[in-house]
């Protein structure tokens, strides 16, 4: 059978409008992912994908890859043996400790701001925040540079997790077309995405709408043929197989239970001394989503979680945000590996800065950007390795500093994204991808 | 710096600098106000005719590209988006079409700028570009106070001057002050804040020069932080009640603060220039220098004197460049496309697509003491704004031959949906503040929808796109799913019973949502489709569904 797909997409808009709203998905009841998987070889995809956790507030890296064990700016936290001979991380993290060979821990990360929502930005930016200039987060730029949006009904940059407002969601300069598809929470699908009618009716109205916009007076052809494509898109979107790639409740047990998924521990809902309550199992479910949107072809899912600003208790909240990591983090690295998707998907962790090496007298840590821990996995990494040390207090990076601009480097880098090219900016100022800094070539090996 | 190129503008070899430009322009362009006032009408057709001589509207070729004078449906549409942010009631669209009165344009457009809708249209417009670019999220704590300060302002036709004045002295608790909301929105920075107060009430993207000074840059370091020097005594505080922190206060400083202070404290006696080579020094002592017109202060001057006296240099009609500010982005509102694209950036490397024009318009506009419902008056009576309506031109094709089609704000597509689809309309600030502060604000649905829909008014309107979440909300929204149905008791039920005939109910629901009659294919089709619905009322929701959709609904013409 003969499908014509050209680079910018399947069959042409109108006729996909036409042929969706015929009913059935046309062409002798090929799905639109059947007839990708036809042309494969035409509509690949450039293949690398990524996943950022991001920790929103500010981990320690004391309690988390950086322990200092026997030294008093260590605290209570104790150290545990990783697979990787010599390396310890902290006790909290005992799933990732089994995994640590796939893991390359970043203790030298040493940037500038220490100011949340600053640091935030600039954690996915690599720019500092400025007055006229919106730079695109990171999502926003690997699903520019590296999605074949036509190859996927699905958005090619999604983030899960409702961690307010903020940065992390921003197309910026390069448009709302790449800002984030949200999720609010990875256990319920998307926001909606359900047609409030049954599906007959729903194609009965879409093609209502259609008959009706062309029936329109006015001569806004251009603004019309823009609502049509967005149109189609959306309600390719919405009837699309693929739909099910966002409903985690189709995944075996074996595997929900590998995430984490359905664990609670003790301390499930109690309050944190900041007052916010850590969502229990929320982002083991995003972990778990977020493997199967990359397996769907989304090339940047960010799997965000709250709660690490631990001015206060320190010991007691990190050691329970651990458990909410730990499992999922490790089941995710593990699951793609099995599946074969791990040396084109980079993992990234990561969060806006590390935490003081002195404890304040409420037996918490405040905000500590000179000296922090980052984790990646897969996408081509050196892994089984730790770059970069602090010294015996972790007051201050004592090896291989690594800047913000270095990091983004490094994870272009990995990912082939050219990161001197420029975007232009509102008014005509080329912005680079990144501004500054080298790639870290023991990272890249 | 690394980059030769980061901050760029335009021209390669524009050796003049614009400081020397701009003493010169405003040696012989300062505006005269006293002499030179001339009547609403006056002004109007002078406009046409300035863009006839700049544009060529009266050469044939271009002429019969020229978009004819837009008829009263689309006018009454356009003027009352324009002006009261929100659509003409079914009622009001009979009437208007009915009225014979030759003058029932000018009429409607003063009847609105009397209305107070005029003054929340306009004030939530000017909070979103003051907030839009904020550096922080905290920020939008101050968006309900900026709101109701502009609406009460605009409302009572404060001038531009007066209300700028006010955004640049801004002192207090940002809950209560709107006009703290610009240096809120920079967290008191001092480059931050001159580079948006240049920015925004100049039209001036000066914040390049912040550590760049190059050949090709018209602006001088010195001349960004010189501007910047104005602003250092500005600086944020937590409010405590008991202890307790209760939101911010923009405060002067009056001593020199401590070191190691958190960012939130910033501020301090005087600017310094950083010293890009020695970044941990104190950097260069700069004095206030206001860079459009070369007006210089001493160092020690207290913090409201600085302010203030920059006021005064910045709104007075020497310093042509606000007139021309403001006149650039109204236009760029009314016309759909402002004689400079961006409108924050008339930077001098830039051309202005009709500078005679907006010259004249500016210099009216200084003449008549930035009267901003003059101002309203005058462009909607031109042609140029009267014509009809077309998409975006080509870069190459003349501008203003019609009206430009552009997404309405985010703000007025929520109060279309409201009035419309019959839910209550949320987040109204006037006659009621908000006081609970940002947590309130934010969980309002107006601003959760604009999560969704909301766009920074600088941005160039062709880049302002929709979305895929936009799509979804519009099509599969719960709430509106509610609200379309019949069985909901709501809008549509009433009226299913209230009108009996079928092509009278499609045209109360056009009027409804689109604020126009349908034309006679668009009846046919939904008759037909209400005759081939199971039910009546199936027929008639999947109507009002199809008007949710409709990229009319989205667009001002």
């Amino acid at each position: 059978m003969q499908i014509g797909m050209g680079p910018r997409g399947v069959l042409n808009r109108r006729h996909f409008l036409r042929n969706v709203t015929a009913g059935g998905l046309a062409l002798g009841g090929l799905s639109f992912t059947d007839m990708v998987s036809l042309n494969a070889s035409e509509l690949k995809r450039r293949g690398m994908s990524c996943i950022l956790l991001w920790m929103q507030g500010g981990p320690s890296q004391f309690e988390t890859f950086d322990p200092k064990p026997g030294h008093a700016n260590g605290g209570e936290t104790k150290a545990i043996a990783t697979n990787v001979p010599g390396t310890q991380i902290s006790e909290n993290l005992p799933h990732l400790a089994r995994i640590a060979d796939q893991l390359a821990i970043v203790r030298s990360l040493s940037t500038k701001e220490g100011e949340h929502q600053r640091a935030s930005y600039m954690m996915h930016t690599s720019y500092i925040p400025t007055a006229t200039v919106r730079y695109p987060t990171l999502g926003a730029v690997v699903a520019k540079e590296l999605a074949d949006q036509a190859a996927s009904e699905l958005p090619s940059f999604v983030r899960i997790g409702n961690v307010g407002i903020g940065a992390g969601n921003e197309g910026g300069l390069l448009g709302q077309k790449f800002n984030a598809y949200p999720i609010q929470d990875g256990n319920r699908p998307p926001e909606n995405t359900r047609p409030t009618t049954e599906e007959d009716r729903y194609r009965r109205r879409l093609t209502l709408l259609d008959r009706l916009e062309e029936a329109a007076p006015g001569e806004a052809v251009a603004r019309r043929a823009d609502h049509e494509s967005l149109y189609n898109q959306a309600s390719r979107f919405v009837l699309s197989p693929s739909m099910s790639s966002f409903d985690i409740s189709n995944e075996p047990e074996s595997v929900r239970k590998a995430y984490g998924i359905g664990a609670s521990s003790a301390d499930a809902g109690r309050p944190a001394p900041n007052g916010l309550r850590i969502q229990q199992g929320q982002f083991a479910a995003g972990c778990l989503l977020a493997r199967r949107l990359i397996e769907s072809g989304v090339t940047f899912v960010e799997v965000a979680m709250g709660n690490w600003d631990t001015h206060q208790d320190n010991f007691d909240l990190s050691r329970r945000l651990c458990e909410q990591i730990d499992q999922p983090f490790a089941a995710l690295v593990e699951d793609l590996r099995q599946r074969g998707r791990l040396d084109k998907t980079l993992v990234i962790w990561m969060g806006e800065f590390g935490r003081t090496p002195r404890i304040n007298p409420r037996g918490g840590r405040d905000h500590h950007p000179q000296s922090f821990s980052a984790v990646l996995a897969g996408g081509g990494m050196q892994v089984g390795q730790v770059v970069g040390a602090t010294d015996a207090g972790g007051e201050r990076v004592v090896e291989r500093p690594i800047n913000e601009k270095d990091l983004f480097q490094t994870i272009y880098q990995t990912l082939g994204v050219n990161a001197k090219k420029e975007y232009m900016s509102a008014i005509g100022r080329p912005i680079a991808i990144v501004d500054g800094g080298s790639p870290v070539d023991e990272l890249l090996g | 710096m690394k980059s030769s190129r980061t901050c760029w503008l335009v021209l390669v070899g524009l050796v003049t600098s614009f400081n020397a430009a701009v003493v010169a322009d405003s040696a012989q362009a300062e505006y005269n106000t006293a002499s030179s006032q001339q009547s609403t009408g006056e002004v109007s057709r002078r406009i046409d005719e300035s863009l006839t001589g700049e544009l060529g509207f009266d050469k044939p070729e271009i002429k019969s590209h020229l978009a004819p004078r837009t008829d009263d449906q689309t006018f009454l549409r356009r003027v009352y988006l324009d002006l009261a942010g929100e659509l003409p009631t079914p009622t009001e669209v009979s009437l208007f079409a009915l009225d014979t009165a030759a003058d029932k344009r000018a009429k409607l457009v003063e009847r609105l700028l009397a209305d107070p809708r005029y003054g929340r249209n306009w004030a939530r417009f000017w909070r979103d570009v003051i907030m839009y670019r904020r550096a922080d999220d905290r920020a939008l704590i101050a968006a309900a106070s900026a709101e109701r300060f502009l609406a009460e302002n605009l409302n009572e036709n404060k001038h531009w001057d007066e209300i700028v004045r006010g955004f640049l002295t801004g002192l207090g608790n940002i809950s209560e002050k709107g006009t703290t909301a610009l240096i809120m929105a920079q967290q008191a920075d001092a480059s931050n804040i001159a580079s948006e107060v240049s920015r925004i009430f100049l039209g001036v993207q000066i914040s390049c020069a912040q550590c760049h000074d190059h050949p090709y840059d018209p602006w001088k370091r010195e001349q960004f932080h010189q501007f910047a020097a104005f602003f250092p005594r500005v600086s944020l505080r937590p409010v405590l009640v008991n202890g307790q922190q209760r939101g911010f206060e923009v405060a002067s400083v009056t001593r020199e603060p401590f070191q190691g202070r958190p960012a939130a404290f910033r501020g301090s006696m005087e600017h310094y220039m950083p010293d890009l080579k020695d970044p941990a020094s104190r950097g260069t002592l700069m004095t206030p220098i206001f860079f459009a017109t070369g007006e210089k202060l001493e160092t020690g001057v207290a913090d409201l004197d600085r302010r203030g006296q920059l006021a005064d240099w910045m709104t007075s009609p020497k310093n042509v460049l606000f007139a021309k500010a403001l006149v650039n982005r109204v236009w760029g509102e009314l016309a759909g496309e402002g004689f400079y694209e961006p409108v924050d950036d008339m930077g001098p490397g830039r051309k202005a697509t009709a500078p005679q024009t907006l010259d004249y318009l500016a210099q009216q506009f200084a003449a008549h003491q930035y009267d901003l419902k003059w101002l309203f008056r005058t462009i909607m009576a031109t042609d140029t704004y009267q014509r009809a309506s077309r998409p975006r031109r080509s870069p190459n094709d003349t501008p203003f031959l019609a009206n430009t089609s552009y997404r309405v704000r985010s703000d007025v597509l929520y109060d279309n949906l409201a009035q419309a689809l019959g839910f209550p309309r949320q987040g109204e600030v006037s006659g009621n503040p908000y006081g609970g502060g940002q947590q309130r604000f934010l969980n309002q649905g107006r601003y959760q929808f604009s999560l969704t829909f909301g766009y920074d008014p600088s941005e160039r309107r062709e880049n302002v796109a929709s979305s895929i979440p936009q799509t979804l909300i519009l099509m599969n929204s719960r709430q509106w799913g509610q609200a379309v149905s019949a069985q909901s008791g709501g809008a549509l039920a009433q009226m299913l019973s209230d009108v009996r005939d079928d092509e009278q109910l499609v045209g109360e629901l056009y009027l409804r949502f689109l604020a126009r009659e349908p034309n006679d294919a668009e009846i046919n089709i939904c008759l037909e489709h209400v005759k081939s619905s199971e039910r009546r009322s199936d027929g008639f929701e999947d109507i009002v569904w199809t008007l949710l959709n409709r990229s009319e609904l989205l667009y001002r013409n």
